[in-house]
């Protein structure tokens, strides 16, 4: 009954800090709404299309524009500039202005017409691997198309059927199906991937602050008393307001990302909804941990900072933790955003089983640990006054 | 004349000694210290080591062979031959393969019915289906590139010895299998490396937040203690803002260069970074570009009336950055105001530049456009940094009056 009551005595008091202090507001509101926004607009396209590459033609012929055309016709690739040389075209791209040279040789339509083997050459910028991948595909299937086309022709002329002639050219035909993110959209896993990353940075940055301010102005003791010395209630009467106020932001995030994103819910909701909670807990132990620890606000909030941006490279997203070293796969096991972008791509686009998300709300759920470790050292920092002031 | 000269003396008096307490506070501070030396080394550091391998390699994915052939066999095996993928399973049922597939252990299954061997062998189509995961673009590029041209390379082998079983002699066969040979080349980045194509934005990035916040922080510390007098070497009365401006700068700027050089010749030797910019462009581009930061830095540190503020309100800014400068993820996929508002930042400038000079190789003048972009931008923020600074002196020295009044 005390501790309710303590609680409830500490949660009283932060509710009125949080009001005072106009910062809390737009760490909680204003700064990751704008952020939020920010994303939705970003990928709102959520695919690049028309992207500028240079054509050299050396063969100047029908069936050399043809190609060119039909690259032209892809939805990436957008042929910006007709080009005499090979130095012209790499001046292009050193300037920045395309991303790709496709090389059409002298003798192209020549050899086709003879029935002779031909080759083409694209050279595609490696410097963007994102724009690389989007290019190389679609010229790659413009002139498997166009080769295709040809064949056609040929052994049409030999006197085979167009049915035929298809089942002759491409002896094993693959039927492709795209699980999940089927239209292989960007917005629908980096939206809720960055969105949630903006928002565990400010969760760490209001949890920091929060009590770290405690002690930069010397009010520690003060709150512990308000909690009638009980650092568990002071604690939990601290982050209970936060909790909810950035809970009821993620419900906004999860609005957006569903709504005007249109990312597909496959999954469960409630599982998400639990997920939400448990990442934001998660984040604010971490940052009791740091402040406990360093007892000073302003290095508490560089290294939470640091700690805090460090999650999405971790996470796998973009390049997979499969791929790391083994001692860079453990290391992304201490962020709990690892766990939370897991939970969301199972739960938000495959549609698994409950089962399969268990083991990630597990593993954010481990870092409440966290704080009850460092209660002691908490209660020391906030009584002792050599830790105040600093800051 | 000779007051031309005293006025030099006087600023070059007072240069020294912004520059000597610029010093002071920084290596006086460990959270400065941390945010504008270590910062960089640390965070250039974490990222290299997580991309490392750079590349994605052997994916697991699973095969249903329904048709237990030689001729399936084969298929199964060109897609353990290439670099990509392995078949890690051989689910009996697309049941098994989709509790694989939820429980991470496949990332992609292929299907080869059990009318395959017998369709290729009697002149028909064989389909076979492909199930990918887009749910992690590495994987499913990976995936889907290895499948596809090995069922690619299986297909044109069939029609090659069907054709050849007509009669045709070899170069027919050829001109028929494939009459254009496509070959694609990744330039500057041969292997499609993942650091190598994210690192170079990252740390162009890491150098305008780490000064943005880190000066932001000195200023905040300043406004919050009224510090800025002390920048008046003593018996002097006033401060003039311009020797304010110019020293902090210098002073910046040379903590900078030591902390880049480690990052340009030792860190990107050890991760094996492409290193084609001619020394002399990159050191120009690099002081150009660190002096539209500094500039914006001190201009926006006016506004810090609190020590934490830069922190808390700037951090997050990182990541919209590094999308905003059109690399993370492509410029041609977001709208076109978004982006031409993004040009105000010098990092936007910067990343292209960098990345155009240091691994394409790309000479002064063809990254003109970024140059003179960012000049224009220095020069904005040097004259918003003036106005800031003069204001804040203003200001600080009114409230001293004040006090002094009371």
């Amino acid at each position: 009954m005390g501790f309710l009551h303590n609680t409830f005595a500490v949660l009283e008091r932060e509710v009125q800090r949080l009001r005072r202090q106009p910062i809390y507001g737009v760490l909680m509101l204003a700064l990751p709404l704008t952020s939020f926004i920010f994303f939705a607009i970003l990928f709102h396209k959520g695919v690049a299309r028309d992207i500028p590459i240079a054509v050299l033609d050396e063969d100047h012929s029908t069936l050399s524009r043809k190609v060119a055309q039909m690259i032209e016709d892809t939805p990436t690739a957008r042929v910006a500039y007709g080009i005499q040389s090979m130095t012209e075209g790499e001046r292009l791209m050193r300037e920045g202005r395309i991303s790709a040279i496709v090389q059409i040789p002298a003798f192209f339509e020549k050899n086709i017409l003879s029935n002779t083997q031909t080759h083409m050459e694209a050279y595609v910028s490696g410097t963007n691997i994102t724009v690389n991948g989007l290019l190389s595909k679609d010229i790659q299937t413009a002139v498997t198309m166009f080769g295709a086309g040809i064949q056609i022709q040929l052994l049409t002329k030999q006197g085979l059927t167009e049915r035929q002639a298809m089942a002759q050219l491409q002896p094993v035909r693959f039927d492709k199906h795209v699980l999940f993110n089927p239209y292989i959209n960007y917005g629908y896993y980096l939206s809720p991937s960055f969105m949630p990353m903006m928002m565990l940075i400010f969760i760490v940055m209001v949890t920091v602050f929060s009590i770290g301010t405690e002690l930069k102005n010397g009010t520690a003791r003060e709150w512990l008393r308000t909690a009638d010395d009980s650092v568990g209630a002071a604690l939990l009467g601290k982050l209970l307001p936060a909790t909810a106020a950035m809970f009821l932001l993620s419900l906004v995030m999860l609005t957006i990302i569903f709504k005007v994103v249109g990312v597909p819910l496959n999954g469960s909701l409630a599982l998400i909804l639990a997920g939400t909670l448990l990442f934001i807990v998660s984040y604010q132990s971490i940052s009791v941990l740091i402040v406990s620890l360093m007892a000073n606000l302003r290095l508490s909030l560089s290294i939470g900072g640091g700690y805090s941006v460090l999650a999405f490279t971790f996470s796998g997203l973009t390049f997979p933790i499969m791929a790391m070293y083994p001692a860079m796969r453990a290391v992304s096991k201490i962020f709990p955003f690892t766990y939370y972008t897991d939970l969301f791509v199972d739960q938000m686009l495959r549609g698994a089983p409950a089962v399969c998300s268990l083991p990630d709300l597990g593993g954010m759920a481990l870092f409440i640990v966290l704080p009850l470790l460092c209660l002691p050292r908490l209660r020391h920092i906030c009584t002792e006054e050599k830790f105040w002031g600093r800051s | 004349m000779n007051r031309f000269l005293r006025q030099i003396e006087s600023y070059w008096q007072q240069l020294r000694s912004v520059m000597g307490n610029e010093y002071r506070t920084i290596f006086s501070d460990g959270g400065v210290m941390l945010i504008l030396i270590f910062a960089l080394l640390i965070y250039a550091t974490a990222y290299s080591l997580a991309y490392a391998p750079q590349v994605l390699r052997n994916v697991p994915i699973g095969v249903i062979d329904q048709s237990q052939t030689s001729t399936s066999r084969s298929l199964v095996e060109s897609f353990n031959a290439g670099p990509n993928t392995y078949v890690a399973y051989n689910p009996t049922d697309m049941e098994e393969a989709k509790n694989l597939f939820f429980d991470r252990k496949i990332y992609g299954v292929v299907y080869i019915p059990s009318d395959y061997e017998e369709k290729l062998l009697g002149g028909q189509q064989a389909v076979v289906a492909i199930y990918c995961d887009a749910s992690y673009f590495l994987m499913y590029r990976q995936v889907f590139q290895e499948v596809v041209t090995s069922i690619g390379k299986t297909g044109a082998m069939v029609e090659f010895q069907r054709l050849i079983a007509k009669g045709a002699n070899i170069p027919q066969a050829q001109a028929v299998t494939q009459p254009v040979i496509y070959q694609a080349h990744n330039i500057f980045n041969p292997y499609l490396g993942y650091g190598t194509f994210v690192m170079p934005a990252i740390i162009m990035v890491i150098i305008q937040q780490t000064m943005l916040i880190g000066i932001g922080m000195i200023g905040g510390t300043w406004r919050e203690h009224g510090l800025y007098h002390k920048l008046c070497p003593p018996g002097r009365r006033r401060m003039s803002t311009l020797p304010i401006v110019l020293g902090r700068g210098l002073v910046y700027l040379s903590i900078y260069a030591v902390t880049c050089f480690y990052v340009l010749a030792l860190h990107y030797r050890l991760f094996h970074y492409p290193m084609n910019g001619a020394t002399g462009t990159i050191l120009l581009f690099l002081a150009i570009y660190m002096a539209a930061c500094i500039a914006l830095s001190i201009a926006v540190s006016t506004l810090f009336r609190y020590r934490e503020n830069s922190l808390l309100l700037l951090l997050w800014t990182s990541i919209p950055l590094l999308m905003l400068s059109g690399v993370s993820y492509p410029r041609e996929g977001m709208p076109d105001w978004l982006y031409n508002f993004g040009q105000i930042f010098p990092s936007s400038h910067g990343v292209n530049a960098f990345i155009r000079i240091q691994t394409m190789g790309a000479s002064l003048s063809e990254v003109f456009d970024e140059i003179k972009a960012l000049v224009i931008l220095g020069v904005i923020y040097s004259g918003l940094a003036c106005i800031g600074i003069h204001l804040v002196l203003k200001q600080e020295q009114a409230d001293r009056c004040g006090q002094d009044a009371e």
